[in-house]
């Protein structure tokens, strides 16, 4: 090949044996990042993740934006999810600026982010479905997502990207007659999540497809720092809520639901275990909030925090999210990193994949609970 | 950023408006053990309550970074920041640890903080700005890294696998995160 | 309104009106006047009771129910009737078609949705035509590097196949396209040409998908071939004859499945992989191969592909009700036609129909084909509803149940009926 290469691209020699496949971000099956695949034969030689297919430069952004107005900026990343990924963010910003929180705004803000962890965990519960090719499976989630959209709209206006939170409390407050609403929708959602076991948790060929593939052991899951549900489902018991609450988590009896085996079976029914969780959360949420007060705090037109530095963390529908904030006595802040769960949960997929077969490629890929997009930011 | 000088009871409260002047106990436990190990190579920069910073200087890092793993119980690194000051000529790499294993650090974050030098015409992979990899000692730091390299132009040696993850291929301007590279039309 | 025809002008609309009548009669002048004048010279018109039959004459014919009668019902008994109507392709695609709507309705209410709803005013059951329709429309692309003579016969060869194995059903009493004797031994040599067409079109694609999809289908449906031809050896050894229409006259008094079970069974589920039916979709996996083996094909090649998968569809489902479920057997529920239709006609009120001869069928056909097309829509009912209860299975586990355990449940199959005959229960000279 005498031909130059443009710069960035490298040649390969083609093996006989092995194959290179794309799983690329064109594929019903990746969601949006590649996987660069070597199967020889059914056996997956190796996995190169490549995602980056929707970087857009979060972080950078929100150098070039005032606290406030980061607010609809940083909930871009998952955008049903929002209220979770500007949590850490507002409980970082309160610090730097010194700001009160009222009781009855940490209320609604509990009851906001497990919500959110609905929304988010029936639409990764749905693509899950599909990737094994079970279109039941993927219909319900999604037909009953729509219950806690529905309950968010009457909440925050927006179905997705709800721009909810903001330094110093939520953006309003509920609206009339919201608590019975929320308690009749969660009550239902409870009875459909239950419906699940049936046809998915205890269908044998599920059991069968996913049971001891990708088997990730607790000692690993340790090392390579996952977190969220993967951790969860090899035997370590860690949730944010639980062990570093915030707001009124102290308060609340949360449940933390550990698995032993710590392959894809288990991986995939922590996060539907953790529904039903959310649902006696939010019925204490909403029988323990103060029945009047502000959600609100006034704030100053572009508030400075000072020369400091704030890592605060909340957990989310994909694990631990962390947002480092750096101010240096300026509206904007000096730099915003998002430790996202998807980021950290990444470097499973080469360890996790290789080796396996590809016929488990989807099952064990996906119940990393991987979100493309928050994990390129 | 001086060493404080009181030591009072540990404060489990969150913390509210006027800052406060003692220090938690249990971290400063924490941050004793590491100046009494290391003495001037390391500088503790703020104690809180539950997130400790600790400054070292980048030849020092690894062995504190052992350290840090074997005697304190900090089992793996949440994330990798890298920050840009232009001012100071550094770059500072800021390593969020965490504990799964020890009940009593499951609170706590202690940052480790470097600093490498920065050159105004980087050439990632080929200047000075050169960092040891903390990758041997905690392996979730490998996609953060490669991460901080391709957004700062940090180079981390020891690495095994130095390449871009988010960038496209064909990325051959600044590294995007230092301040020098201006998003067009802001 | 005005979407549709923007530059809508009165007069260009009249100029196209008489453009076409101006092409409608030069075609008509020019080209049917000399086709007529071949027809009428050349070739040689029958003769019917003496008299000629010009085509006047066979108009005025079509036009006179008492000589059209015995015409029609001489079509109907002609092999052209039926190779395209009933009992070959007009029928099993009508039930195809019937098929595909049912499972889209059913699986959406399944699913708590709704289905078609939108085509045709009753619950969208035009849908297909509207999909057939756009698929017709679409343009068939071939990749660059791909075998192009194999690939583009390999669609039409499925559907050859397909339909050459919906010949052998038999639906009625004597309506089979083709009786063979050894119409069973006929329907095996058929269903192994399937697996060869799939890796003939995967592999002519050239690409890595469809390669992988052509590998798989290629296992699944040898490594269910044996435990299919293993459970139906239970039904032959009862009756002793291959021939299909002498399996089903044979079930009389008894269906084969109330002693047969397992090997219903077993014929069952590799019936479900030689389909390629949900959960044993893995040739054409979605989220792991993209499409399998029907990733390059496009447009009217894919419509093809579909339409001969559910040819397919019926003509396994109707192998099973002619083996195990006593095909066109049942109760006579056509009432018997009273004397004065056949030589009168019908005589309902003001208008009367005095048609002697009518009706065209015989009783024993309608009703067979009805106990026959009721089974038919029980059998395809069970085969539709796993696909919204199961997800797909993987190829290391369907290779075990083929090769393990469905084979090892055939020859159990085999034994009980082996058993069954000498012991006398059973089978020519038994008790039943």
């Amino acid at each position: 090949m005498t031909a130059r290469l443009p710069p960035g691209l490298q040649l390969e020699k083609v093996d006989e044996r092995i194959m290179t496949l794309n799983v690329g971000p064109q594929h019903p099956g990746s969601g949006h990042m590649r996987l660069i695949i070597q199967v020889d034969g059914d056996r997956i030689v190796s996995c190169d993740p490549d995602p980056g297919y929707v970087h857009r430069g979060e972080e950078k952004m929100a150098e070039y934006r005032n606290y406030i107005t980061n607010i609809p900026h940083l909930e871009r990343p998952v955008i049903h999810d929002s209220c979770n990924i500007l949590y850490p963010y507002c409980l970082g910003v309160e610090e730097l600026l010194g700001l009160e929180v009222s009781e009855r705004a940490k209320y609604v803000r509990v009851i906001a982010s497990e919500l959110n962890r609905f929304t988010y965990t029936l639409y990764w519960l749905a693509i899950y479905g599909i990737f094994l090719g079970h279109s039941t499976m993927f219909m319900w989630p999604a037909g009953d997502r729509e219950l806690a959209i529905d309950l968010l709209e009457k909440l925050t206006g927006a179905r997705v990207t709800h721009s909810y939170f903001v330094p110093g409390g939520v953006r309003n407050d509920l609206p009339a007659n919201f608590e019975d609403v929320c308690l009749r929708q969660i009550n239902y959602l409870e009875k459909r999540l239950k419906t699940y076991a049936d046809i998915f948790y205890d269908n044998p060929i599920l059991i069968a497809r996913t049971e001891k593939t990708g088997v990730l052991s607790r000692e690993d899951a340790i090392r390579l720092g996952t977190t969220g549900t993967v951790l969860r489902a090899s035997g370590v018991d860690y949730d944010v809520r639980v062990k570093e609450p915030y707001d009124v988590y102290d308060e609340l009896d949360v449940h933390t639901n550990v698995l032993k085996n710590g392959d894809s079976y288990d991986r995939s029914k922590t996060p539907w275990l953790d529904m039903l969780e959310s649902c006696n959360i939010i019925r204490q949420a909403l029988e323990k909030m103060p029945k009047s007060g502000s959600v609100r705090v006034k704030l100053k037109p572009n508030p400075k925090g000072g020369n400091d530095e704030v890592y605060k963390r909340v957990e989310s529908g994909r694990g631990s999210l962390g947002a480092y904030i750096v101010s240096r006595s300026k509206p904007e802040p000096y730099r915003v990193k998002l430790s996202v769960g998807s980021f950290r949960n990444l470097i499973c997929m080469p360890y996790l994949l290789k080796g396996e077969k590809l016929g488990n490629m989807p099952a064990v890929y996906w119940s990393l609970n991987y979100w493309p997009v928050e994990a390129d930011r | 950023m001086s060493d404080p000088e009181n030591i009072t009871e540990e404060t489990e409260t969150k913390p509210i408006v006027e800052k406060q002047e003692d220090l938690p106990k249990f971290e400063k436990d924490q941050s004793d053990k590491i100046t009494a190990k290391f003495g001037s190579k390391t500088e503790i920069a703020f104690v809180k309550p539950d997130r400790i910073k600790v400054n070292v200087k980048k030849e020092d890092i690894l062995d504190v970074a052992s350290f840090i793993r074997d005697e304190l119980n900090y089992d793996h690194a949440e994330s990798v920041t890298g920050v840009d000051f232009p001012a100071d000529k550094e770059i500072e790499v800021v390593y969020h640890l965490g504990s799964y294993t020890d009940p009593q650090l499951s609170r706590q974050v202690l940052s480790l903080a470097t600093r490498a030098p920065r050159e105004d015409n980087p050439n990632p992979g080929n200047d000075s700005t050169i960092l040891p990899s903390l990758r041997d000692i905690f392996y979730s730091v490998e996609f953060h890294e490669r991460e901080c390299f391709e957004m700062l132009g940090v180079f981390f040696e020891g690495h095994p696998d130095n390449r871009r993850l988010l960038l496209p291929e064909d990325w051959a301007d600044l590294p995007p995160l230092r301040k020098d590279f201006a998003i067009k039309g802001r | 309104m005005s979407v549709i025809a923007p530059k809508f002008r009165l007069g260009y609309f009249l100029k196209s009106l008489t453009d076409n009548i101006f092409w409608i009669i030069i075609l008509l002048t020019l080209v049917g006047i000399p086709t007529l004048m071949l027809v009428l010279f050349f070739i040689d018109l029958p003769v019917l009771n003496g008299t000629l039959l010009t085509p006047f004459l066979a108009f005025t014919m079509i036009f006179h129910p008492e000589t059209s009668v015995p015409l029609v019902k001489s079509l109907l008994y002609t092999d052209f009737f039926k190779i395209a109507a009933f009992p070959g392709f007009g029928f099993a695609a009508l039930l195809a078609a019937g098929t595909i709507f049912i499972e889209r309705k059913l699986l959406a209410k399944l699913q708590l949705r709704v289905g078609p709803l939108y085509c045709g005013k009753v619950e969208g059951i035009l849908q297909l035509m509207a999909d057939g329709l756009k698929l017709i429309s679409k343009e068939i692309i071939i990749p660059a590097k791909a075998d192009k003579p194999i690939f583009w016969a390999a669609p039409v060869l499925f559907v050859a196949t397909a339909a050459a194995f919906v010949s052998l059903i038999p639906v009625a009493p004597g309506w089979v396209i083709a009786d063979l004797d050894v119409g069973l031994l006929a329907v095996f040599a058929i269903i192994g040409f399937f697996p060869i067409i799939t890796i003939l079109s995967a592999w002519s694609a050239n690409s890595k998908f469809p390669f992988i999809g052509g590998i798989r289908a290629l296992h699944q449906m040898v490594s269910f071939e044996i435990p299919l031809i293993l459970s139906l050896l239970g039904a032959v050894i009862l009756t002793g004859t291959l021939n299909l229409s002498k399996i089903v006259e044979s079930q009389s008094n008894y269906w084969f499945i109330a002693f047969l079970p397992i090997g219903a069974i077993v014929f069952f589920i590799s019936m479900l992989a030689e389909l390629e039916r949900i959960p044993f979709d893995l040739p054409e996996a979605e989220s792991e191969i993209v499409a399998g083996w029907l990733t390059e094909l496009s447009g009217m090649m894919y419509g093809l592909v579909q339409l001969g998968s559910y040819l397919k569809l019926y003509a396994f489902a109707a192998l099973f009700v002619v083996l195990f479920l006593g095909g066109w057997q049942g109760p006579m529920v056509v009432p018997p036609f009273p004397a004065e239709i056949i030589t009168h006609g019908i005589e309902a009120g003001p208008i009367t129909v005095q048609v002697p001869g009518l009706p065209i069928t015989t009783q024993e056909m309608l009703n067979g084909t009805l106990w026959f097309t009721l089974k038919t829509g029980a059998v395809i009912f069970f085969i539709l509803i796993p696909r919204g209860v199961f997800p797909r299975i993987r190829i290391d586990m369907l290779l075990s149940i083929g090769w393990n355990k469905l084979i090892a449940l055939a020859f159990i199959n085999i034994f009980i009926a082996l058993g069954l005959l000498y012991a006398g229960v059973l089978g020519p000279g038994g008790l039943l």
